[in-house]
C-alpha cells in the first residue's frame, strides 16, 4: 500500500504543515524525510505544524515529532506546534513526553505570530 | 420447631418486649439515647416483634416488602446500625433463653431451636444492613457529584487570561479532573496565560506538586502558559524542603502579582481613568 504524503506548504519564509488525519508509522517517517528535504530546498527558517484535527497520538508518533523538531532546529529552522488537543496533551504527559523545548501555540494564527516573534521580524 | 417459636413469642410478647427494651437501654450509650426517644423506641420495638412473628407466619413477597419498609423506617429514624443489629441479636438471645428456661425443648433440640431463631432473624439483619448501605452509598455518590461540581472551575478574566482557583485537598482523581477542565477551558476560551491559584490548598506534598507540574506541562503543550499563584510561606517551605523542582513553572505569591505578570505577557496594562477620588477606584485595561 502506498502511504499518503502530508502536504507541506511554503508561506514566505515559513513552511506550513497541517496534519489532518491520524498518522501511521510509515507516513510519519515519510513526513520526517519530506520536511527536512523541503527545509533544505527552500531555506525556510520557520515551520508551523498544526495538529488541530488530531485527537490521538501514540508514543512512536510523539517521538517522531520530537525528532523532526530537533532535526529542523539543527537545520536552522524554528518549529512551532499548534492546536494540540487537550486529550492529546494528557496522553503525551501520561506517556512522559513533555516536549520540553518545543514552542507551542493555541492555533495556527497565534503560532505564526509566535514564530515571527521568535525570528525577530 | 417453628410453631413452638411462634407460640412462645406470641404468648410472651409483652414480657419479651419489656425485657428487650430494658436490655437495650443498658447497652445504649448517650449518643443513641439522644436520637432515640423512649416512645419511638418502644413503638418500633413492638413493630419489630410483630414483624418477627409475622415472618414466622408467612414467607412470601408481601413479607419481604414489609421487611424493606420496616428497614427503611429504621434507617430514617437515624439509629446507628450497630445498635439495630445488636438489638436483633439481643432479641434472639432473649427468645432462646426464654424457651430454654421454660424447658419447652430438650437439650438435644437446643441446636435446632437456635437454628430456628437464627433463620428467622437473619433475613432481617441482612435487609437492614442492606438498606443502610444503600442509603450510605447513595449519600456518598451524591456528595461526590456535589464535590465534583465545586471542584475546578476555570474562569476567563480577560481576553487570553484565565484563572483557576483551587480549594481543598487535591487527590489523584481530582487532579485528573483539574487537568481536563484546565485544558478544555484553555482551548475553549483561547487563553494564553492561565493562573492556578493554590491559596486554598492546605497541603502541597510531592504528589500534589507532581500533578501541578504535569498540568503545567500539558498546558504548555496545548500552546498556553501556566502560572502558579497563591504560594504561602509554608507551602514554599514544604516545596523546597521536599526538593521539588518547580523551576519550569512561573510562581507568584498572590493572584494580584500573577495577574500583573500575566497582563505584562499579554502586552496589556491596567491604567487609571480620570482623577483618583475617594470612592471610585475603577480600573480598566
Amino acid at each position: 500500500m502506498k502511504s499518503v504524503r502530508i502536504p507541506i506548504l511554503k508561506l514566505y519564509n515559513c513552511l506550513l504543515v497541517s496534519i489532518q488525519w491520524e498518522l501511521d508509522d510509515q507516513t510519519a517517517l515519510q513526513f520526517q524525510e519530506d520536511l527536512l528535504h523541503k527545509i533544505h530546498e527552500t531555506n525556510a527558517n520557520g515551520v508551523v505544524i498544526d495538529l488541530t484535527s488530531i485527537d490521538f497520538i501514540d508514543s512512536f508518533i510523539a517521538k517522531v515529532l520530537g525528532d523532526v523538531i530537533n532535526m529542523s532546529k539543527l537545520m536552522g529552522a524554528k518549529v512551532v506546534i499548534t492546536g494540540i488537543q487537550p486529550a492529546v496533551a494528557i496522553t503525551l504527559i501520561e506517556l512522559g513526553i513533555s516536549l520540553n523545548d518545543v514552542l507551542t501555540s493555541l492555533d495556527l494564527e497565534k503560532g505564526l505570530e509566535k514564530l515571527k516573534q521568535e525570528l525577530g521580524e | 420447631m417453628n410453631s413452638l417459636i411462634i407460640n412462645y413469642i406470641d404468648n410472651h410478647k409483652e414480657h419479651i418486649l419489656n425485657l428487650w427494651v430494658e436490655k437495650m437501654k443498658e447497652k445504649a450509650d448517650e449518643r443513641v439515647l439522644r436520637v432515640v426517644s423512649n416512645q419511638v423506641f418502644v413503638g418500633t420495638s413492638r413493630e419489630f416483634v410483630e414483624m418477627v412473628t409475622s415472618n414466622l407466619n408467612d414467607e412470601n413477597e408481601e413479607y419481604s416488602e414489609r421487611l424493606r419498609d420496616f428497614a427503611e423506617k429504621v434507617v430514617k429514624l437515624g439509629w446507628p446500625i450497630s445498635f439495630v443489629t445488636e438489638g436483633i441479636q439481643v432479641f434472639s438471645n432473649i427468645v432462646f433463653d426464654g424457651i430454654k428456661e421454660e424447658k419447652l425443648v430438650t437439650e438435644e433440640d437446643e441446636m435446632k431451636l437456635f437454628y430456628g431463631i437464627y433463620k428467622r432473624t437473619n433475613p432481617m439483619t441482612n435487609e437492614i444492613v442492606n438498606v443502610y448501605s444503600t442509603t450510605w452509598e447513595r449519600t456518598v455518590s451524591l456528595q461526590k457529584i456535589a464535590l465534583q461540581e465545586l471542584s475546578a472551575p476555570l474562569i476567563p478574566v480577560f481576553d487570553g487570561i484565565s484563572v483557576m482557583p483551587l480549594i481543598g485537598a487535591i487527590d489523584t482523581e481530582r487532579a485528573k479532573q483539574i487537568m481536563e477542565n484546565l485544558l478544555n477551558g484553555v482551548v475553549k476560551h483561547r487563553s494564553e496565560v492561565v493562573l492556578i491559584d493554590i491559596t486554598g490548598v492546605p497541603v502541597v506534598d510531592t504528589m500534589v506538586a507532581h500533578h501541578i507540574i504535569q498540568a503545567a506541562d500539558a498546558v504548555r503543550l496545548v500552546g498556553s502558559q501556566c502560572m502558579l499563584v497563591g504560594i504561602r510561606p509554608e507551602i514554599a517551605q514544604t516545596i523546597v524542603s521536599l526538593g521539588i523542582n518547580l523551576n519550569q513553572v512561573t510562581t507568584k505569591n498572590t493572584l494580584k502579582k500573577g495577574m500583573e505578570a500575566a497582563l505584562e505577557i499579554m502586552n496589556k496594562k491596567m491604567i487609571q481613568v480620570g482623577e483618583i477620588s475617594e470612592d471610585s477606584n475603577i480600573k480598566t485595561i
